[in-house]
């Protein structure tokens, strides 16, 4: 009974020390949460405030948008709107063709690798620089993130060294410390940032009532990638807007703590317009957002704010690692982002969940993805991937738990299996002598 | 129809009934009987290093904690020792090199160590280029946490300001943690 997910799961898991780290990993990135969670008092009534104002956001998403829309055009900020992929790589494209750009330095976006948005525009001859460390260990290797903010969590120090040896981005062949990689990186990109005519970042959040952009990173790759070129480009799904720095407040404060178990990011910086002798445009991409927002059993998704709480938390992902989702984004959130982008492709995502809800009781914005993850679970007939046997299997046990009748004649009836031998079957059945409700009965009889 | 008026158009037809805007008055946030302690503590934590200014200028701190630095950028007046200054440099990139850049923030936030630092400068490469960052920071001004913080902040002449809180820091190499991934390698507060 394997999906698409449980297939590559138990490749996955066949290297067991690896499987161990990863899992232990990830584990104390939780327990850092955790004590940042139990570091203030107010930790529960932020949750609450925090999702509460994304549930009025979005019930007032249109009106928001365009006070934000507003607000940056008065900060000299060119706004784009951008229905789907292809109209914000277009756009994009345009921008930096006007510009006569043949190379963007960029910051890390779950927003542009959703668009396709580096392949698209190296194909049309510009070069595209990832400036987080993690995004650019695996842009170097051909890969895809394994997991929203940690993106190069499946390479070992020895991978990142034998890349980087042949990259030439280190000279000291066999030295594989992750400090030496890591400055070794910084003088490379160094170049890079210098070099490069845009810059591209992604968004943390909008804010309705300033236009502000805000982004948050530890590496200050966003800053440096803003501070040298003159082009400063910023990719926004709708749902990032919030009304105003007192909401900002609430979430600035939970991001880090929940995500990677840190007070807060090293550089919280707010853009409200171009630089001196610079232009700055925003991109405001739907590909998909207002449709999700119609959906009453799935809206609550768009709450979230990517911190990476849920897949730390996941026991399933833990021990799969982010390569054995088909979507993307891997963990709670993105089995329910790829069952919004297209249900028929990563339904086989649905079974990467053991209901244990240990997801929305730490998510930040107390996005309800368990839940989410069982009602998608209830269609999975209309997907055309639901397991034949599994499906027979639980509605004859739902025949017999629904009738008392049933059930008490089919459980008098079991012990007689005890007696099958192993050579007809190749295990041996050991029921209880007699029935559950006769046993309860002899026991209220005492 | 354009792309604007069609995605608003999808939003409102798409948005579900109103919920309210929750009140945030009442969020019962950290407060510390000694905040400057408490962002001393904040500061070191996440890999800064704190420092009075006391008797000494600012000159005579830097000098002292780098010896070594032979680039100095800054544009504050009482910095006297700046070989660049990020008002007048042609662009940006004159700054790659920079051992120390001295910059001010406004105010402080214990619950994080976080510093407010709008853009006073032309380029504020300054603040992310350097080696090693110095900022100088009033000692009364440290407020207790995030909400009173956006409740405070104010831009300078250009339209940028950023929170700092300790040096550019990374875990993506094997969950190892660096400090001086792309941007300062060191940050020293000088509470002033």
């Amino acid at each position: 009974m394997s999906t698409a997910h449980s297939k590559k799961a138990s490749a996955f898991l066949k290297n067991k020390d690896y499987t161990a780290w990863h899992d232990g990993t990830f584990w104390s990135v939780r327990e850092k949460r955790d004590r940042m969670a139990a570091g203030l008092p107010e930790w529960e009534q932020l949750r609450d405030k925090a999702s509460a104002i994304k549930r009025h956001t979005l019930s007032h998403l249109a009106d928001y948008l365009e006070e934000f829309a507003s607000n940056a055009e008065k900060n000299g900020v060119i706004v784009h709107w951008a229905a789907d992929a292809g109209e914000f790589n277009a756009i994009v494209l345009e921008i930096l063709r006007a510009h006569g750009v043949r190379k963007m330095v960029k910051s890390k976006s779950m927003l542009t690798e959703e668009c396709g948005m580096n392949p698209f525009l190296e194909a049309h001859g510009i070069e595209v620089v990832e400036t987080d460390l993690g995004e650019r260990i695996i842009q170097l290797k051909g890969q895809k993130p394994s997991h929203i903010v940690m993106p190069a969590i499946h390479l070992s120090h020895d991978d990142v060294g034998r890349l980087f040896e042949e990259k030439g981005i280190s000279d000291d062949i066999g030295n594989h410390d992750p400090t030496y990689l890591t400055w070794r990186a910084r003088l490379s990109l160094r170049g890079e940032f210098l070099s490069a005519e845009a810059g591209m970042t992604g968004a943390n959040f909008g804010i309705a009532s300033t236009g502000d952009i805000v982004v948050c990173t530890n590496e200050g790759n966003a800053d440096m990638s803003t501070s040298c070129p003159k082009l400063h480009i910023a990719a926004i799904g709708l749902e990032k807007i919030i009304p105003n720095y007192d909401s900002l407040a609430v979430f600035q404060r939970m991001l880090c703590r929940a995500g990677t178990g840190q007070p807060t990011t090293t550089y919280t910086s707010h853009f409200r317009g171009p630089r001196p002798g610079g232009e700055m445009h925003i991109v405001l991409v739907d590909n998909g957002r207002s449709s999700w927002l119609s959906d009453e059993d799935h809206r609550e998704t768009l709450k979230c704010i990517r911190c990476g709480s849920c897949m730390n938390t996941c026991p399933v992902y833990r021990r799969s690692g982010g390569f054995s989702y088909s979507y993307f984004i891997p963990g709670p959130i993105g089995i329910n982002l790829g069952m919004l982008r297209s249900p028929k492709d990563h339904s086989g995502n649905l079974s990467a969940c053991t209901l244990c809800l240990s997801c929305q009781s730490v998510c930040p914005v107390k996005v309800n993805l368990g839940d989410q993850i069982y009602r998608w679970r209830q269609q999975l007939r209309d997907f055309g991937t639901y397991n034949m046997g599994k499906k027979m299997l639980s509605d004859t046990l739902s025949l017999g738990y629904g009738n008392k009748g049933l059930y008490d004649t089919a459980t008098a009836l079991f012990p007689a299996a005890n007696i099958i031998p192993e050579s007809v079957i190749p295990f041996r059945l050991r029921f209880p002598k007699k029935p559950f409700h006769s046993l309860i009965k002899e026991l209220e009889d005492e | 129809m354009s792309s604007r008026e069609d995605i608003l158009a999808r939003c409102r037809a798409a948005e579900p009934e109103n919920y309210e805007m929750p009140v945030l008055d009442d969020i019962q946030a950290i407060k510390y009987n000694d905040t400057q302690k408490q962002f001393i503590s904040m500061s070191e934590a996440v890999g800064g290093k704190v420092v009075l200014l006391e008797e000494r200028s600012v000159d005579e701190l830097v000098r002292e904690l780098f010896p070594q630095a032979s680039q100095i950028a800054s544009n504050l007046p009482e910095v006297t020792i700046a070989t660049l200054n990020p008002d007048i440099v042609q662009e940006a990139g004159d700054l790659d090199g920079t051992d120390v850049g001295i910059i001010r923030g406004s105010f402080g936030v214990a619950e994080n160590g976080c510093i407010w630092i709008p853009q006073t400068m032309k380029e504020k490469a300054v603040c992310f280029i350097s080696e090693n960052l110095v900022i100088l920071l009033p000692k009364d001004r440290i407020v207790n946490n995030m909400h009173e913080a956006y409740r405070e902040i104010e831009f300078g002449p250009y339209p940028y300001g950023t929170f700092i809180s300790g040096p550019s820091k990374t875990a993506d190499i094997a969950q190892v943690l660096v400090m001086g991934a792309q941007a300062a390698r060191s940050v020293t507060v000088v509470l002033v």
